[in-house]
């Protein structure tokens, strides 16, 4: 069966944009308060910005943070500690990428990896629900991934410039809009029996990281956990 | 920090985080897509999104888990996911304020 490349319009990418303004608050708090941070990390406006659009992950961006505002370092060590930071704090991104390959593939490399430049977790759950309800079209993953990216930035420039603006995210819980987002997709996505199993196993392999100190992991495992209990569940030839 | 070395971990940066999001899609495609395959790449975002909630609810306190369990219900009796996110975050955004 030849690969026909999946369907990519600018109505599908207006519909992913239209669908994701849900979560524009939530990413524009956090953007202003990557921009505060790295304003008093001894960030110019550009430097927030560009870290902003290139990395694109506020935990990984918090972290390089960190790691940016401690000082003068022999700048291969700094280099190191901040590729290897990034990797691990961004792995879980490896996996959702992989999920959207049954979807995705055949697209061209263009639409593709431009798509999965401004892939972030709020648009992967929201691309995957609109999927399962039938979406077949791979300009909304391109639409609601663009519709974060502009409040990113835009967060982040006005959390530089006018620090004293910036909510604390904290105080509107909006720390929290994350995982409860992800609960509310879990619950919607539980459709069979063994779906419970799965979440089960996922929350003990979850549970199990973050007790031996890896909260990062913890997501990324419980998905690879997942993904092994299926695959070993599933018969070798599947009846369709 | 000068220029040069920003510039340098800048791209450093962007080559990891792109990694990440290219990578998990670049190496499927040489996966052949079985019905095994397919249901592991099915069970791995509800594995992923459980394992996020387990993290947030480890990290908080019992604020955090009503304000979960209220996500959760309210999904289970209305069947809208975003609204039963924001339901969640106000819990917990009362409940942080009356102290709790």
């Amino acid at each position: 069966m030849s690969a026909a490349s999946p369907l990519f319009t600018s109505q599908g990418i207006r519909r992913g944009l239209w669908r994701s303004q849900v979560l524009v608050p939530g990413v524009f708090v956090y953007g202003m308060a990557f921009g505060l941070i790295a304003d008093q990390g001894g960030m110019s406006l550009l430097q927030a910005l560009l870290i902003s659009a290139v990395v694109y992950s506020g935990s990984a961006q918090l972290a390089a943070m960190t790691i940016l505002a401690a000082g003068p370092s022999p700048l291969i060590a700094t280099a190191w500690t901040l590729v290897a930071t990034i990797l691990v704090i961004n792995a879980r991104y490896v996996l959702f990428s992989a999920t959207l390959r049954p979807w995705m593939g055949g697209l061209h490399p263009l639409k593709a990896y431009s798509t999965l430049f401004v892939l972030g977790d709020g648009n992967w759950m929201l691309s995957l629900k609109a999927h399962g309800e039938g979406e077949k079209d791979t300009g909304f993953i391109l639409g609601s991934g663009v519709a974060m990216f502009l409040p990113w930035l835009v967060g982040t420039l006005i959390g530089h410039a006018a620090g004293n603006l910036v909510p604390d995210p904290k105080r509107l819980a909006l720390d929290f809009l994350m995982a409860s987002f992800a609960a509310a997709m879990m619950v919607g996505m539980a459709k069979k029996r063994d779906d419970l199993g799965i979440i089960a196993e996922s929350v003990g392999v979850a549970a199990f990281a973050f007790w031996l100190g890896l909260p990062n992991w913890a997501p990324v495992m419980a998905g690879f956990a997942g993904g092994i209990i299926a695959f070993v569940a599933t018969p070798r030839e599947a009846a369709r | 920090m000068n220029s040069a070395d920003f510039t340098i971990l800048l791209l450093l940066m962007a080559a990891a985080s792109f990694f990440c999001r290219a990578i998990g899609f670049l190496a499927m495609r040489y996966v052949p897509i079985t019905p095994r395959v397919e249901a592991a790449l099915r069970a791995t975002p509800i594995s992923v999104m459980a394992g996020i909630v387990t993290v947030a609810a480890l990290r908080g306190g019992p604020a955090e888990w009503v304000a979960a369990a209220a996500t959760m219900l309210m999904m289970r009796l209305t069947g809208w996911d975003v609204i039963s996110a924001f339901v969640g975050v106000a819990v917990l955004a009362i409940a942080r304020a009356v102290g709790f």
